[in-house]
C-alpha cells in the first residue's frame, strides 16, 4: 500500500535531487547497555556518568576499542545535574577510549538516544566521521534537586554583595519557604499535567481498553523474558552492580495479576481510568550505547555490520491546546518517513514502538487504523494501515525492560539491529525495522533500519 | 619471602577496636616499660570469603574521583585489607608501637581485576624488620586472592617507620645522602583539599586514625593540624592516571612532607609511551604550591 504524503512537510523529493551528494552508508556495528534497574534499586548511588561509563566500557571491551580514537561520541541524559554539562565527554575521559575522542551532549527528552544515533549516522554518511558511539543514560534515583527559586536568587545576590551589611541585608530576605527544595517531576511545564495524566486523556480519546493495555504489557514481559532465556541479550548487555537482567522484568506475571492492579492515571475520568502501574513504565535507571561506523571502518576493524541506518524523521504536536495527545507525535512522523522512501507497513518486518505506556502504543496504532484521522490529520487517502502484532516489540520493550529516558533509544537500536541481521533478506530485499519513540514536549523521533 | 603460618580469623577485625587496643597497649607499655622483643610475629593473619560492600565502594569511588565501576580500585583493596594488617601490628608479640608509625612507601601489584561481587581470601603479615636512620622500619604485606584460589590478584607492601624506636640488634643504616633538591614542574592538576578531607576518607576507608580526623584529635597525637591520609592522596593520583592503566598494573608511592589540611596540592602526571604509542607508565609527583615542598611521588606502570 503506497503512501501518499501530500501534507507532509518533509523533504520528500530530496532523494531525487541532482544536487544531492553521494552518501556513504552508516552501519550499526553493535551495542551495549547495562541492565535497567527500577529506581531506588541496584543503581541508587550510581551517577549518570558512572552508568554511561559502565555501558561504554562494556562496548569498548566487546569490540576491542581500547585506546581507539572514535570519530565522535554523543549521548545525553534527561534528568541531568548542572555539573554534568559535559556528561558524555567526562564519560569518555573515564573510559578506555583514547582521551582524544571528542564528545557532545544531546537532550531531546525520551528521544535523546535515537536522536544521537541519527545525528551521528548522518555525520558518517556525509563522510565527516568514520566511527561513532551513540548513547544515553538516565537516573531517576540520583536525580538533581535544585534549591527553590527564592533561595537561588538570594544566593546569587549574596555572591554579588560586597560588604557585610549588604550581605546581611540579602540574607534577611530568606524565608522558611525558600528552603523547600525543587525536585524534578514528569509534569509538562505548560500544562501542569504529568505524562501519565496526558496519556490517560489520549487513551480515553482513542477508547483503548484496559484489557488491551494489559495484554500489551503482558506480551512485553513475556517477550523480554523469552529473549533473555534464549540468550538474545548475551552480546548486548554487561552486568553492573550485581544486576544481569532488567530488574523490572516480571517473567512470572500473568494477565490476571495485571488485571488486579488499580488505575494510577486518569482517575478523574471515572470509569474510563485504565492505566495502572502494570501497563505504564516505571521510573528506571540505566544506560545504553551503540557503535556506528562507515562500512570501511567496520571492515578495517574486522567488526560486524548488523544494519544500516536508513533514515529518520522528527515530528511534534500541539498538545498544549489539546489538538493532539502529548505522546502522539510519532503518529505523524512515521507516515512522513515511510512516504519519503515509498514504503508501507507491509514493507516493515519489525516494529519497535517504545512503550512509554501501553496506551501510547495502542493509541498510535489506533490512529493509523483510523480513516478519518489519517485523511484529515495525516493528509492520506485513507487509513495508513494496521501493524501486524506478531511483528511488534518481539523481544519486549519498555513496559518490561523499564525506561531510563535517554537510554531507551540505544536499547532499541541495538536490539533491532541484531534482529535485522539475524533475519537477513526478506523477499529479495533487506529486512527492515521501524523505530518509533515518543517524547515529552509533544515530540517524537522515528527511524528505519535495514539489515546489512 | 612467603607468608608465615596463617592464623585464620573468623571475620575482618574491627579497626575502631584495634585503635582502642593500640592506645591501651601504648599506655601499658609506657607505664610498665614492657618490651616485647626484636622479632616480628611468626604468624600471618587470614580472613576468608571477604566481600566488599557496594554502597561503601560507590562512596569510595566518588570521593577518589573514580567512576563507579564494578572493578575494585587498587586503593579500595588496600583499605579492605588494612584492618587485617592492623591486627598483625596489634598482636602482643609485635615489637613496635603501632600508634604514631609513619607510612613511608606503598607498593601495589594488581595482577588481575577484582570485582565487587567476588568473595576474597585476604592474608596479611609483617616482614623485613630493619633499621632506618630515624628509627626502625618494617613491611606490612597483604595478599588478596579470589576465594579458594592460589593466584594472587592484588599484593600490597606498605613500609612503616617507628620513628625514634631503636631495637637492640637491628643495625642502623648509614645516614642517607641528603635528598636531591626538588624543583616543582608545571602542574597538570591542582587539588583543593578541604579541612574535612581526612574525615571524608575515614568514612569510606574505615580508617579512623585520629591524625586525619580533626585538628584536636591530631593535636592529641602531637601534630599541629590534621593531615590528609597518604592512601587518599595516592589513590587520587591513581584515579587521575585513568583507564589507560588497564587491568594489570603496578602502583608505587613514596610519601614525603605530610599534607596539613586544608591545603592546595599541585600535581604533575607524565606519561611514558612505547615507540608504538602504547602506554608504559605514568609518573606523578605532588607538591605544595605554597611552599614548594614535595608531598609524594610515584608511578603506575603496565604489567604487560
Amino acid at each position: 500500500m503506497p503512501v501518499n504524503g501530500t501534507s507532509s512537510t518533509g523533504p520528500t523529493a530530496a532523494a531525487g535531487s541532482a544536487a544531492a551528494p553521494q552518501l556513504r552508508r552508516a552501519v550499526v556495528v553493535g551495542g551495549n547497555r547495562i541492565p535497567f534497574a527500577r529506581t531506588g534499586g541496584a543503581y541508587t548511588k550510581s551517577s549518570n556518568q558512572d552508568m554511561l561509563t559502565a555501558a561504554l566500557d562494556g562496548l569498548i571491551a566487546r569490540f576491542g576499542l581500547q585506546d581507539e580514537r572514535i570519530g565522535e561520541v554523543a549521548a545525553g541524559a534527561v534528568l541531568k545535574h548542572s555539573r554534568d554539562f559535559n556528561l558524555t565527554r567526562e564519560a569518555v575521559l573515564g573510559s578506555a577510549l583514547s582521551a582524544e575522542t571528542p564528545a557532545y551532549d544531546v537532550q531531546q527528552a525520551c528521544a535523546t538516544g535515537l536522536e544521537t544515533v541519527l545525528g551521528l549516522a548522518n555525520k558518517i554518511k556525509l563522510g565527516q566521521i568514520d566511527s561513532a558511539i551513540a548513547g544515553g543514560v538516565d537516573s531517576a534515583s540520583d536525580a538533581p534537586i535544585a534549591v527553590s527559586e527564592g533561595l537561588r536568587e538570594i544566593l546569587l545576590d549574596l555572591n554579588r554583595a560586597k560588604t557585610l551589611p549588604q550581605r546581611l541585608q540579602v540574607l534577611s530576605r530568606l524565608r522558611p519557604k525558600d528552603l523547600a527544595p525543587d525536585a524534578p517531576n514528569t509534569g509538562e511545564p505548560r500544562t501542569g499535567l504529568s505524562m501519565g495524566e496526558h496519556q490517560a486523556l489520549t487513551t480515553a480519546q482513542w477508547k483503548i481498553t484496559r484489557e488491551a493495555q494489559d495484554e500489551l504489557a503482558y506480551n512485553s514481559h513475556r517477550n523480554l523474558a523469552a529473549a533473555y532465556d534464549a540468550g538474545f541479550f548475551d552480546d548486548l548487555l554487561t552486568p553492573y552492580r550485581g544486576l544481569s537482567k532488567d530488574s523490572n522484568l516480571r517473567a512470572d506475571t500473568t494477565p490476571e495479576k495485571l488485571a488486579g492492579l488499580k488505575p494510577v492515571f486518569g482517575k478523574n475520568l471515572g470509569a474510563a481510568a485504565t492505566m495502572t502501574a502494570g501497563n505504564s513504565t516505571p521510573l528506571t535507571d540505566g544506560a545504553s550505547t551503540v557503535l556506528l561506523a562507515s562500512e570501511d571502518w567496520a571492515d578495517a576493524h574486522d567488526l560486524p555490520k548488523l544494519a544500516t541506518v536508513l533514515d529518520g524523521e522528527a515530528a511534534a504536536v500541539d498538545f498544549v491546546h489539546g489538538k493532539d495527545g502529548l505522546l502522539m507525535a510519532p503518529a505523524f512522523a512515521v507516515p512522513r518517513l515511510l512516504a519519503r522512501h515509498g514504503l508501507s507497513f507491509a514493507d516493515i518486518d519489525f516494529f519497535e514502538i517504545h512503550e512509554a505506556f501501553a496506551g501510547t502504543v495502542l493509541s498510535t496504532l489506533a490512529a493509523w487504523e483510523d480513516e478519518e484521522f489519517c485523511r484529515t490529520r495525516l493528509g492520506l487517502d485513507g487509513a495508513l494501515g494496521s501493524v501486524d502484532r506478531a511483528k511488534l516489540n518481539v523481544n519486549g520493550s519498555s513496559l518490561a525492560a523499564g525506561h531510563p529516558f535517554a537510554a531507551t533509544g540505544g536499547r532499541i537500536v541495538a536490539t533491532l539491529a541484531k534482529m535485522l541481521h539475524a533475519k537477513g533478506q526478506v523477499d529479495g530485499r533487506p529486512a527492515r525495522g521501524l523505530i518509533s519513540i515518543c517524547a515529552a514536549g509533544g515530540q517524537g523521533v522515528v527511524a528505519i533500519l535495514e539489515a546489512h | 619471602m612467603t607468608a608465615p603460618q596463617a592464623v585464620i580469623l573468623g571475620e575482618m577485625p574491627s579497626l575502631s577496636k584495634l585503635y582502642v587496643n593500640a592506645a591501651a597497649t601504648a599506655a601499658r607499655r609506657r607505664l610498665l616499660g614492657a618490651h616485647t622483643g626484636t622479632q616480628l610475629p611468626g604468624s600471618s593473619h587470614e580472613v576468608r570469603g571477604v566481600q566488599a560492600g557496594v554502597a561503601n565502594l560507590t562512596a569510595y569511588q566518588h570521593l577518589i574521583g573514580e567512576t563507579a565501576s564494578d572493578v575494585l580500585p587498587a586503593g579500595f583493596i588496600h583499605a579492605l585489607t588494612f584492618p587485617l594488617s592492623m591486627s598483625v601490628m596489634n598482636r602482643d608479640d609485635f615489637p613496635l608501637p603501632l600508634l604514631g608509625m609513619i607510612h613511608l612507601t606503598n607498593k601495589v601489584v594488581q595482577s588481575a581485576p577484582v570485582l565487587f561481587t567476588e568473595a576474597l581470601d585476604i592474608r596479611a603479615w609483617a616482614e623485613n624488620l630493619r633499621g632506618h636512620r630515624a628509627g626502625t622500619q618494617l613491611d606490612l604485606v597483604a595478599e588478596v586472592r579470589g576465594a579458594g584460589e592460589d593466584f594472587v590478584r592484588w599484593r600490597g607492601v606498605s613500609s612503616y617507620l617507628a620513628k625514634g624506636v631503636f631495637l637492640p640488634g637491628i643495625d642502623k643504616p648509614s645516614p642517607a645522602a641528603a635528598p636531591a633538591g626538588f624543583t616543582a614542574p608545571n602542574p597538570t592538576a591542582l587539588w583543593q583539599l578541604g579541612v574535612d578531607t581526612g574525615r571524608a576518607y575515614a568514612s569510606v576507608s574505615g580508617d579512623f586514625n585520629p591524625i586525619h580526623l580533626s585538628v584536636l584529635s591530631a593535636k592529641a597525637l602531637g601534630l599541629r593540624r590534621s593531615i590528609a591520609h597518604g592512601m587518599y592522596l595516592a589513590s587520587r593520583a591513581l584515579a587521575d592516571v585513568g583507564a589507560m592503566k588497564g587491568d594489570a598494573f603496578s602502583w608505587d608511592v613514596a610519601f614525603e612532607a605530610p599534607v596539613f589540611l586544608p591545603a592546595r596540592v599541585a600535581l604533575d602526571i607524565g606519561t611514558v609511551q612505547a615507540e608504538d604509542g602504547a602506554w608504559l607508565r605514568s609518573e606523578y609527583v605532588a607538591w605544595s604550591p605554597h611552599s614548594g615542598r614535595k608531598h609524594f611521588s610515584g608511578s603506575v606502570a603496565s604489567l604487560k
